[in-house]
């Protein structure tokens, strides 16, 4: 796609405007719709917990399951600050930052609600896609962030978590991070594109209506003129 | 007090439920996990008074199983894992626990029915636990492997934490003794209670 050149700093300032109101329109409606997947994946913990693992048992007694118990307390916790944020805050930066951190931690809690399933392991790259909805290369870096610390420390302080084996590498968190890693290049690639694309629709609309601008004086200018001759013959 | 403000102190009220709750569900979820159940009273030989019946010159392995205890479908999945990598001359049980005055069909939970899935291992009800106490388990995932002359070459869990698959110390044990590549080892047991300490000790052989 070929660039446009704007010259008049007016109509720069007013793609750059354009530009940004776009974005914003964009992120906010990016934030309530995580604040439904904050819900959802709240409703889908609680219901995983109950159907998995409802129970833990001493012979013939049964207690509730520890795993109800996060699900349900630690779950409306993590879910609790995007929610708000999103509500009172939506379009902002810090919002959608908190967001990505918030997502990763609903990663972590739902591979530890199903017993560390591998297949669980696919909600992290499914929230990098969807986080790379915001076109803000940024909040891809602090979902990345998250996901790195979590498996570092949990690989120096409680390895069998991650690894399975307690004498795991040190740095085989490395390894985990560097798939993390492989799909951001893309999203960010993407995501740039997304933003040079945006900023190309805002320069042409900012064009158009300076265009549109000029031919209203013009026109205005003619029937004024026109107006003029009228009342002179007349 | 303007919206405004109202609205920050709530977010901020918000900022430390939200990293109060993410370190303390975590930390809850690391003790539990990561909290072994009680090790087993192991005997150094098969238990006599078992009615288990152990393959003479080939190794025996017995896993004792809770069967409502959601931690042990990760125990049988490494079971599994151990019987395909294991010689076919090895002998497995999985003792499934069922309390005396329990209704019939008590034990038929997803955990049995893996385990009677179980290509080459043999599953027993073991009805209120009278089996487990003989061998000195307590622990939903309790596994032990015995030799071809009956001597206890491993006694533990099967599991890096409970309720969690995948590669780990226990299970890579059990293979390399199953496959004489090893002699003896121990592992700690992740799972639901079976039986306490206080109602084995009497009925020990």
């Amino acid at each position: 796609m070929s660039s446009i050149v704007i010259e008049n700093p007016d109509v720069a300032a007013r793609a750059e405007e354009l530009r940004n109101e776009q974005l914003t329109n964009r992120r906010v409606r990016i934030d309530r719709m995580f604040a439904g997947l904050m819900l959802l994946q709240y409703a889908a913990g609680i219901i995983g917990a109950l159907v998995v693992s409802p129970y833990a048992w001493q012979g013939k007694e049964k207690v509730i399951h520890m795993h109800v118990w996060v699900a349900v307390l630690g779950g409306a916790g993590i879910t609790l600050l995007p929610l708000l944020m999103a509500i009172f805050k939506p379009g902002t930066t810090i919002t959608r930052h908190v967001i990505a951190a918030s997502q990763m931690l609903w990663s972590a809690l739902l591979i530890h609600l199903t017993g560390g399933r591998i297949e669980t392991h696919f909600h992290v790259f499914g929230s990098l896609a969807f986080l790379a909805f915001y076109l803000d290369w940024g909040v891809i870096l602090t979902a990345t962030i998250v996901v790195a610390a979590d498996h570092f420390l949990r690989g120096v302080f409680w390895p069998e978590s991650v690894y399975g084996i307690a004498n795991a590498e040190w740095w085989r968190f490395l390894e985990h991070a560097a798939w993390v890693a492989f799909e951001d290049v893309f999203l960010v690639w993407s995501i740039l594109l997304g933003q040079r694309e945006a900023g190309q629709a805002a320069e042409r609309q900012a064009a158009i209506e300076h265009l549109s601008e000029q031919e209203q004086l013009k026109t205005a200018a003619l029937e004024m003129a026109l107006a003029e001759m009228q009342g002179a013959t007349a | 007090m303007s919206r405004s403000r109202i609205v920050t102190v709530v977010l901020i009220a918000a900022g430390i439920v939200w990293t109060s709750t993410v370190v303390a569900a975590f930390s809850a979820i690391r003790r539990f996990e990561s909290t072994p159940g009680l090790s087993a009273d192991a005997h150094a030989t098969w238990p006599a008074s078992s009615r288990v019946p152990r393959a003479t010159g080939a190794s025996t392995l017995v896993m004792l199983i809770h069967p409502q205890c959601s931690c042990s479908r990760a125990s049988i999945k490494e079971l599994e894992a151990i019987i395909d990598q294991s010689p076919r001359s090895m002998r497995t049980y999985v003792l499934v626990y069922r309390p005396a005055d329990a209704k019939a069909g008590w034990e038929n939970t997803d955990v049995y029915r893996a385990a009677t899935g179980l290509r080459r291992a043999q599953v027993i009800v073991d009805v209120d636990g009278s089996e487990a106490k003989r061998f000195g388990g307590f622990t939903s995932g309790q596994t032990y492997l015995y030799d071809g002359d009956g001597r206890l070459r491993f006694t533990g869990g099967i599991t890096s934490l409970r309720g969690h698959e995948g590669l780990n110390r226990g299970r890579v044990d059990v293979i390399r003794i199953a496959n004489a590549q090893e002699t003896s080892a121990t592992h700690p047991v992740f799972g639901c209670a079976i039986t306490s300490k206080t109602t084995t000790r009497g009925a020990r052989p």
